[in-house]
């Protein structure tokens, strides 16, 4: 594949995204917004169609079947992304994995493989890696202990730098790595923002999408919390990508790379967005027109997480699954 | 030492508050007639030391916490069963009244981005409504040196704008209009009282957020934290789950704009620690208007570890009652119903702070 004809391709997509965003955003409260903002992943030539046969366009993204969803459902299938997270950040920080206490549970009892310490040469951002350890720790814990005796083990992960891993799998659906190239989230400071920014802005979208499915006002309110969280991590990582990107400008093009490649997974609607600058703005926060955060389906999430755009149970970050009742991803 | 002990402002101010001193003398280990004498006779190196070890308690606990899950669990429900009571108290507020509270604070936000970004304020059809009508005074653009950072104004100036719009279109004909507000920059403004409050400034000083980039990182830094509490915190309070999920959307934005700030104050903290002791101060200061619980944080490292994202011992973000929101932006730990940035109160049926 040639890469520099996909970052033209990216490049023009991502301008006509920059021009519909900055025309809405100057013309006021705009109705059309969703309908528009399809376009670029779906039916013209942007670079989902370029990584991935086209998805058949729908107009609207398909809400994950909810009616007979429980709390605890919905919870259980927060806690196997949390344990995804919480697993790349402790072994990137720290190089140890969460102890045993906090993985035990119902279902396929798996690992955490392939991951590593990082080596960080920015003391910022080992800083930042720690923090970041520590929360999404907490909200395993948190999750673990208000599930009680129905919460999820910890599936099989796959962390790793291998050339097979999901991470090179994922970078190379966005156009990062060639075809027998891996990539090693854990080599550099740059590597490791990458690789967390391939997360975080998923994990605000899944709880968003989730926030319509819990009935509970008490676990309504924490997995708000943990939504801000999240919101508050992806701001951390897309801030320090935006500025690495000023004097490393492919850092950014890397962003928006892996955002088309999400893009491509979750079905036809535009739900991403990397850090390239809109006009004199930055765009630090990826929201739509009316300035909101996007949403995410349950199963669009598992399209992510499973690195494939048709409907599986398994794949990319969890090669056995997920554990829980929700475990499908979504055809797109 | 610190700028804020040199200044000597902590204790010449009515602002370390009650709560604050309360949590300072009731916390373990801490002697209260210490922190008392350090306030009276105002030797700040002690009462800055004692909000150190505030900090470093906070810290304990929350490695403490982050330690023992099981024991951090029972706290947070303890922390969610109030927020629970506390939705069950205001149940009879409509979805309406809430989306107007927080279109109130959006207009805040928009306007103070919009002068600062761009010198202008948001459109006259942008603030039309039911209730008492003002204008934005005081504010005017910034002065910029870090392009990054004039940038960043821009895309959280373009952001709030549209919540501004997008609330008022999902309210309808019930839209509040924008109340008065103060954004200005004279000694007496609520910027200025703010930075008072926190130490920042001493008597009879102004704070001006549109002075330089450190400037406005703080004065940005005044709002965003509360934006994500006033969220979660009336996240319960929504019945209609369109609305629901769309007020999830606007508290991730309220997250990623928090989050930009603390980072990039962060980043020049690195260079410039005051900025880091500044947030601490603000933190602090707000920490004293909202009531006893601590539900705020300063951007100081705890550890090894950063804290670009305030949170509890869950991992969860900070929530804030309406009252405890109006407390901060009125600038008065008492039940009033003006004050501060909105001089005279904001508009909709939600317009009383908490007595703290």
């Amino acid at each position: 594949m040639n890469h520099d004809i996909v970052l033209q391709v990216l490049d023009a997509c991502d301008a006509r995204r920059a021009e519909r965003r900055a025309f809405m955003k100057n013309a006021g409260f705009a109705v059309a917004g969703a309908t528009m903002l399809a376009a670029c992943s779906s039916n013209d030539d942007g670079p989902g169609s370029m990584i991935t046969p086209t998805p058949t366009p729908i107009p609207t993204p398909t809400p994950s079947p909810s009616g007979a969803l429980s709390d605890q459902d919905v919870l259980n299938f927060a806690l196997n992304l949390e344990y995804l997270e919480a697993q790349f950040y402790s072994f990137a920080a720290n190089g140890v994995s969460l102890p045993a206490s906090l993985l035990s549970g119902t279902g396929q009892a798996g690992a955490p493989n392939g991951a590593r310490q990082v080596t960080f040469k920015d003391d910022a951002v080992a800083r930042y890696a720690r923090e970041i350890a520590g929360d999404e720790q907490a909200h395993v814990a948190f999750l673990r202990s208000a599930l009680g005796s129905v919460a999820v083990a910890q599936p099989n992960l796959d962390l790793s730098a291998d050339v097979n891993g999901a991470f090179s799998a994922a970078a190379r659906a966005a156009g990062l790595v060639g075809a027998n190239q891996a990539f090693d989230p854990y080599a550099s400071d740059e590597n490791f923002l990458l690789a967390a920014f391939i997360f975080e802005d998923v994990g605000v979208s899944a709880y968003k999408g989730a926030s319509p499915l819990i009935t509970n006002k008490t676990y309504l309110e924490a997995a708000a919390g943990i939504l801000a969280a999240e919101a508050y991590h992806a701001g951390l990582i897309r801030t320090t990508l935006y500025r690495k990107g000023l004097t490393t400008p492919s850092l950014i093009d890397a962003t928006e790379a892996i955002s088309n490649a999400r893009d491509s997974l979750d079905g036809s609607s535009d739900l991403d967005q990397g850090v390239r600058p809109i006009g004199n703005a930055t765009n630090i926060v990826p929201t739509d027109s009316n300035g909101v955060a996007f949403s995410r389906s349950a199963g669009q999430v598992l399209n992510i997480a499973y690195l494939n755009k048709a409907s599986v149970d398994r794949g990319g970050f969890f090669p056995t699954g997920v554990n829980g009742t929700i475990k499908l991803s979504a055809a797109n | 030492m610190h700028e804020n002990a040199r200044q000597g402002t902590f204790c010449t101010t009515p602002y370390p508050a009650r709560a604050e001193l309360e949590l300072l003398e009731n916390a373990p280990g801490s002697n209260p007639a210490t922190i008392r004498e350090a306030c009276a006779v105002n030797q700040e190196v002690e009462l800055i030391e004692a909000f150190e070890q505030q900090a470093q308690r906070r810290k304990d606990r929350r490695e403490f916490f982050k330690a023992f899950a099981l024991t951090a669990v029972a706290g947070g429900g303890l922390a969610m069963a109030t927020s629970v009571q506390r939705a069950a108290a205001q149940a009879t507020l409509t979805d309406g009244d809430v989306l107007n509270f927080a279109l109130n604070l959006e207009y805040l936000e928009a306007q103070f981005y919009a002068y600062a970004a761009n010198g202008v304020g948001l459109s006259a059809d942008l603030l039309t409504g039911s209730g008492k009508i003002g204008a934005a005074v005081g504010a005017r653009q910034a002065t910029f040196k870090d392009p990054a950072v004039a940038a960043y104004a821009q895309e959280i100036a373009a952001d709030e704008r549209a919540h501004v719009a997008f609330l008022r279109s999902a309210i309808g004909a019930t839209a509040v209009g924008q109340p008065q507000i103060d954004i200005g920059v004279s000694p007496t403004s609520a910027f200025s009282n703010a930075a008072r409050a926190a130490g920042l400034i001493g008597a009879g000083e102004s704070f001006d957020p549109y002075a330089s980039d450190e400037n406005f990182l703080l004065g940005a830094f005044i709002f965003e934290d509360v934006g994500v509490t006033a969220y979660k915190g009336a996240s319960p309070l929504i019945t209609n789950k369109v609305f629901l999920e769309a007020a999830a959307g606007i508290l991730a934005v309220e997250a990623y704009h928090a989050a930009l700030v603390r980072t990039t104050l962060d980043a020049k903290g690195i260079a410039a620690p005051s900025l880091v002791d500044a947030t601490e101060a603000i933190s602090n200061a707000r920490d004293s208007l909202d009531g006893a619980s601590d539900d705020d944080q300063g951007i100081r490292a705890i550890g090894t570890s950063s804290n670009i994202a305030p949170l509890d011992a869950n991992g969860l973000a900070y929530s804030r009652s309406t009252g405890q929101v109006l407390n901060i932006v009125y600038l008065n730990k008492a039940a009033v119903t003006a004050g501060g940035f909105f001089p005279n109160g904001v508009n909709g049926t939600i317009v009383t702070s908490a007595a703290n």
